[in-house]
């Protein structure tokens, strides 16, 4: 965990590191069809569990990523807001972080991405009430996948047992492989040379997955013009993920 | 009645009851670790020094080494390569399980004993890439018969040798220091 400096927390540490970072994505929620696509691909890609019926509508189901909309207005006169895909923020100042008792919600300082540490989970659950946007979920049971689902597993993520927290992981695995394959063949990692499973699944184009330290990258060429908004800015945590609306 | 039985172990008699007792405890805990030791059955028992000492490199059978994640176990067609052209296929008895695979086309089931838990990702390339050798992590092979792993591969013994290689660079040390280099 890194150590809490004042001047990188609320409005002034947003400001300041505003332009940093090195993953980030971008969402046009006007473009977004809310056709979960996303959601299949993520599960497909993570080794998400489905939880099933009965725990669903306990509120327990497993997703990283999902698609929120809500209603505006007074019954009978509502208005839907846009499709609204809603995944792990990747927050500079993470409020899920500092709460953690055994350091399993950590920084990664080499990707500056939000990491939950598997195996040093202890299921406290502190972590996702201290989220502000509700990403974080939490493996309630052993789901069983019975053959042939195993055979679907990604060999490169965890199988994730009973009680430990998890959430979106902008496809690390994804970004190791590119990492290496670029370091054995001698170069950086080039903006869109890969993507998270979000993003490749969606049908609008609506997702976009880069580098935030490229002023070149797709990310950063999107995120120019003044109708990107960050979610819950005002809390401060630095969010990588920028939403685009009614342009 | 308690005290009847401690002043009974007292007694020659319960002494030497008490020596059995231990004695048995002992034998099935070293008999218990021995079991966790041992390397495991395998398909064909193949000798790694009598290959690695007539220079074959570790790499010709274990070719992912180099490019990827896993190293991966060499199939009875590369086996084949070889000792189809050998006299000692047809008499051995060590080969004919080779021999049965090669004519039923089966492949050989070979027991993993080199292995990280499922929450580690482990990844060969950047290793050999930056001059890490086989013997550094899996010992000398030219003794070994059944491969076995001499090495406990525990995560201090990982971070241990990523704080060496990067004394220098601190940038290569964030990143091999990392939780997320390793666990995802
Ligand atoms: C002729 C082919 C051949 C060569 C050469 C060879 N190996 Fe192997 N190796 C095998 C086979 C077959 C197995 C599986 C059987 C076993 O585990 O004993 C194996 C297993 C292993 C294992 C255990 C992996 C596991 O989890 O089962 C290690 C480690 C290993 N080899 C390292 C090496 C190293 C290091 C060298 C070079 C010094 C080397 N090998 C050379 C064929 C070879
Ligand atoms: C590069 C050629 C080569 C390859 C490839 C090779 N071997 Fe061999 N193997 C030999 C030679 C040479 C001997 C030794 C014969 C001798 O000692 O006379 C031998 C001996 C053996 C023996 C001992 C036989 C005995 O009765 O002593 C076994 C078992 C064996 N090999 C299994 C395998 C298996 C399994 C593979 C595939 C993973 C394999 N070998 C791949 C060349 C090879
Ligand atoms: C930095 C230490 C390290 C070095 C260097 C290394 N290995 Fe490994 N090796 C491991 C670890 C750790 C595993 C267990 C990987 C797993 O379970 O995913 C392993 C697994 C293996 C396996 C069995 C599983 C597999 O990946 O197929 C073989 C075979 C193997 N190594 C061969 C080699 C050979 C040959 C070399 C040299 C070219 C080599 N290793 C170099 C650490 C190392
Ligand atoms: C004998 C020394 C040694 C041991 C033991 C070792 N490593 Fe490494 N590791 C290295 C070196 C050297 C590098 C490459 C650094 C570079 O890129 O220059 C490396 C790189 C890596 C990378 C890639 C980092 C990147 O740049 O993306 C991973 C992942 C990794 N090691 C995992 C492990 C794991 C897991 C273990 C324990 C099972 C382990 N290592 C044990 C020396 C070692
Ligand atoms: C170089 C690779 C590497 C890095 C970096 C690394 N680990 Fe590990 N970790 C391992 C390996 C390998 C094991 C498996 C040890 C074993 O099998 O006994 C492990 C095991 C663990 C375990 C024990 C789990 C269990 O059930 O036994 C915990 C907890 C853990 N790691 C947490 C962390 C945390 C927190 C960080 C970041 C500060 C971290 N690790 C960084 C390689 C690594």
């Amino acid at each position: 965990m890194k150590p809490i400096d004042l001047n990188e927390m609320g409005a002034i540490g947003a400001i300041a590191q505003e332009a940093e970072g090195k993953w980030g994505m971008v969402i046009d929620q006007d473009l977004c069809t809310g056709c979960q696509a996303c959601v299949a691909a993520c599960s497909m890609e993570n080794n998400i569990a489905f939880v099933g019926e009965e725990d669903a509508s306990y509120g327990r189901s497993l997703q990283w990523i999902r698609i929120e909309r809500f209603w505006e207005g007074e019954y009978p006169e509502v208005k839907m807001t846009p499709f609204q895909p809603m995944l792990c923020q990747h927050c500079h100042n993470a409020p899920c972080e500092p709460v953690c008792p055994v350091f399993a919600a950590v920084h990664s300082p080499a990707e500056d991405l939000n990491l939950q540490v598997y195996n040093r989970c202890v299921g406290t659950r502190y972590c996702a009430n201290n989220c502000p946007y509700q990403v974080r979920v939490f493996n309630w049971r052993d789901y069983e996948r019975p053959e042939p689902l195993n055979n679907q597993f990604n060999p490169d993520v965890t199988v994730r047992r009973r009680g430990i927290m998890e959430k979106c992981t902008f496809c690390l695995q994804r970004i190791h492989r590119a990492e290496d394959l670029a370091k054995a063949e001698g170069r950086e990692v080039r903006d869109g040379e890969f993507t998270t499973a979000c993003a490749q699944a969606c049908p609008a184009d609506a997702i976009i997955f880069g580098r935030l330290d490229d002023p070149e990258s797709r990310v950063n060429q999107l995120s120019k013009p003044d109708r990107g908004y960050q979610m819950l800015e005002e809390l401060g945590t630095v969010p990588r993920i920028t939403y685009f609306k009614e342009g | 009645m308690i005290k009847n039985i401690f002043g009974w172990l007292f007694s020659p008699l319960g002494r030497i009851a008490l020596l059995i007792g231990g004695l048995t405890v002992l034998s099935l805990a070293v008999w218990g670790i021995s079991l966790t030791q041992a390397s495991p059955e395998q398909p064909i028992q193949f000798p790694h020094n009598r290959h690695v000492n007539f220079g074959i490199q570790c790499l010709y059978c274990h070719p992912g080494a180099s490019r990827g994640p896993v190293a991966g176990l060499p199939t009875q067609t590369k086996c084949w390569g070889c000792h189809q052209q050998m006299q000692i296929t047809e008499t051995s008895e060590l080969l004919k399980p080779l021999v049965q695979a090669v004519e039923n086309n089966e492949p050989i089931q070979w027991v993993p004993v080199a292995i990280v838990p499922d929450f580690v990702q482990f990844n060969h390339r950047p290793h050999i890439a930056a001059g890490v050798n086989c013997e550094d992590c899996h010992g000398d092979m030219t003794q070994v018969t059944i491969a076995e792993n001499p090495q406990v591969f525990n995560m201090g013994w990982c971070l241990n040798c990523h704080k060496e290689h990067s004394v220098d660079n601190p940038e290569l040390r964030t990143k091999l220091l990392d939780c997320g280099t390793c666990h995802y």
